[in-house]
């Protein structure tokens, strides 16, 4: 080894100003979210000092459910799954034509894409409850809104996320599709359909489980489920029922979470 | 079926090394269908149990045909004349949404990162591990409106308490995406810290922060985007906001501010989406090769 030949460290990258800058950029924006007068939110930690009891009383009272409660919550959480599961597979049978139409090796024309992805993106930018709120008063109290509501809700996720992978992804497949002469519909049909099975399952199952968490809280603008129960037992300040609730919503969730994750591991293998 | 094939495989090999591939008997051996047996009855048990859900829904079938006419007629109230006289103090509403999300966002990172690297493996230790993991869980199942209901009673009807709910009510996905993606990281760079004598805070400083900065900063925006839609929801249980204007509107049946008021929301979140995926696109996939060139 020859020591003249030094190792030469390459010079730090030097980005310090746009460091500021962007930290600037960040305080700046909260700052201007803090000021009351413009419509920002006012910091109010003088009432939290003040109050915090009440939250406390509230966590405590949470902290001892109810359990002679639980059979009362039997039926409307079943409606809750009803609702979740049906939501689901209305969304799966709808996102499958839809997503082929939004993504672009399925479906080479410009305009219809155009179409289909800024329906999906409005669709997706009004929140849930707000579609339930509306819903409910369009076709009335009960489990319609709230099925209507997961749809739309779920075909926002699915058509948004599953068409994005199958633009992001490689297709030498359809090529072959194309080489062998099939028209588009034969190839979305014969390739791509098979080979994105396991991104839509993927995304259904996720979707089930969204659902059974929001349509647990659908109920409280009027759309069925246990949310109607959940905000009635509020309103009447029975907290001990309230978290008997609660903790009915986590089993529910963490079982399904952990059915939806042995069901992907099974179908990645 | 596996065991089958190999067999098939390793009878070919000799005809293959040898080079003498006679056409045989001219046929391919083809390898036993695999049974259908299972995901038949897998399908079916699945069917029976989403018709049975559906059968078991009380809904009134008989209406459904009868919604599309329905929403047409609604959606021309709301639409066809939105009235635009209520847009400026829709526009101010919005923007108390789009600060009760940021400030949530920001409590909620602040909290959720050093929380969740404490809980990824190889940092916290195990017990302590198992105690936010569950912290995580538990938050995750309780709705946001919930957390809301109860911050209600500390802090009353403001958007404080808007914020303070995303703030609380985001650590449990937070914290999860924190402690996995650390998890995720390669295992190289800790390794190398480790061996050069590092605790597990330089480990932490030095190999795992850099590797796993730019995905926590695009969650970080991400829960902004996600906090927007939220905050919305807020609003519906009284936490002020545009959520406040649109139930408020709704109950009034006024379709026609409703109409304008659902402008606002669709148009102010696509902006936003936009303007943070970019920023996030950025984050995760570095300078464009035009600014590269113009550096160099």
């Amino acid at each position: 080894m020859s020591a003249s030949r030094e190792l030469v460290l390459p010079p730090r990258p030097r980005n310090r100003g746009r460091t500021a800058l962007v930290v600037l950029a960040v305080v700046a924006f909260t700052v201007a979210t803090c000021i009351p007068a413009i419509g920002g939110v006012e910091i109010d930690l003088a009432s939290i000092a003040k109050n915090w009891r009440n939250g406390a009383d509230k966590l405590i009272e949470l902290l001892q459910p109810n359990f002679a409660f639980f059979p009362r919550t039997v039926l409307p959480m079943l409606e809750t799954l009803q609702m979740a599961v049906v939501g689901a597979v209305i969304a799966a049978l709808v996102s499958v034509p839809l997503t082929l139409w939004a993504a672009k090796p399925t479906n080479p024309n410009s305009t219809g894409r155009f179409v289909v992805r800024t329906i999906i993106n409005v669709i997706r930018s009004v929140p849930d409850l707000v579609y339930a709120t509306i819903l409910v008063a369009m076709v009335g109290v009960g489990a319609l809104p709230g099925l209507l509501t997961l749809i739309l809700f779920d075909l926002g996720i699915i058509v948004k996320l599953v068409s994005e992978a199958i633009d992001s992804a490689d297709h030498g497949y359809m090529e072959a599709g194309r080489a062998a002469g099939g028209s588009q519909f034969q190839i979305n049909r014969a390739t791509a359909l098979p080979q994105t099975w396991s991104l839509f399952t993927n995304q259904w199952l996720y979707t089930l489980e969204l659902n059974v968490r929001i349509s647990a809280i659908l109920g409280i603008v009027g759309a069925g489920g246990i949310g109607r129960l959940l905000d009635e037992r509020r309103g009447f300040y029975a907290y001990g029922d309230v978290s008997v609730i609660i903790l009915e919503i986590l089993l529910v969730v963490v079982l399904i979470e952990f059915f939806s994750n042995v069901i992907r591991k099974q179908l990645t293998k | 079926m596996n065991a089958s094939s190999r067999t098939t495989q390793t009878a070919m090999q000799p005809d293959t090394n040898t080079e003498t591939i006679e056409p045989q008997s001219g046929r391919l051996e083809i390898p036993p269908q695999p049974s259908l047996l299972w995901p038949n009855i897998l399908t079916i048990g699945v069917g029976a149990i989403v018709l049975a859900a559906g059968a078991g829904l009380q809904i009134s079938w008989a209406d459904i045909p009868q919604i599309p006419a329905n929403v047409a007629n609604y959606l021309q109230l709301m639409f066809a004349s939105p009235n635009w006289e209520k847009l400026p103090r829709a526009l101010t509403e919005m923007w108390r949404s789009i600060s009760m999300a940021w400030l949530g966002a920001i409590l909620c990172v602040v909290v959720s990162v050093p929380l969740g690297m404490l809980a990824a493996r190889g940092v916290g230790p195990a017990w302590l591990r198992a105690i936010l993991r569950g912290l995580f869980a538990i938050i995750r199942a309780v709705p946001e409106v919930i957390i809301a209901i109860i911050l209600l009673t500390v802090t009353g009807l403001t958007p404080f308490t808007g914020a303070l709910a995303l703030g609380i009510a985001g650590i449990g996905t937070q914290g999860k995406w924190v402690y996995e993606s650390i998890e995720s990281a390669k295992e190289g760079a800790s390794e190398a810290v480790r061996a050069a004598g590092g605790t597990t805070a330089e480990v932490t400083r030095w190999a795992l922060w850099p590797a796993v900065a730019p995905s926590i900063m695009s969650f970080a925006l991400y829960r902004f985007e996600i906090n927007i839609r939220t905050s919305a929801v807020l609003g519906l249980v009284g936490a002020g906001g545009i959520g406040s204007m649109l139930s408020n509107y709704t109950n009034y049946r006024e379709w026609d501010t409703v109409g304008m008021l659902l402008i606002v929301v669709i148009v102010t979140t696509m902006i936003v989406d936009a303007i943070s995926g970019a920023i996030r696109r950025r984050i995760m996939e570095g300078t464009r090769i035009r600014e590269l060139a113009r550096s160099a």
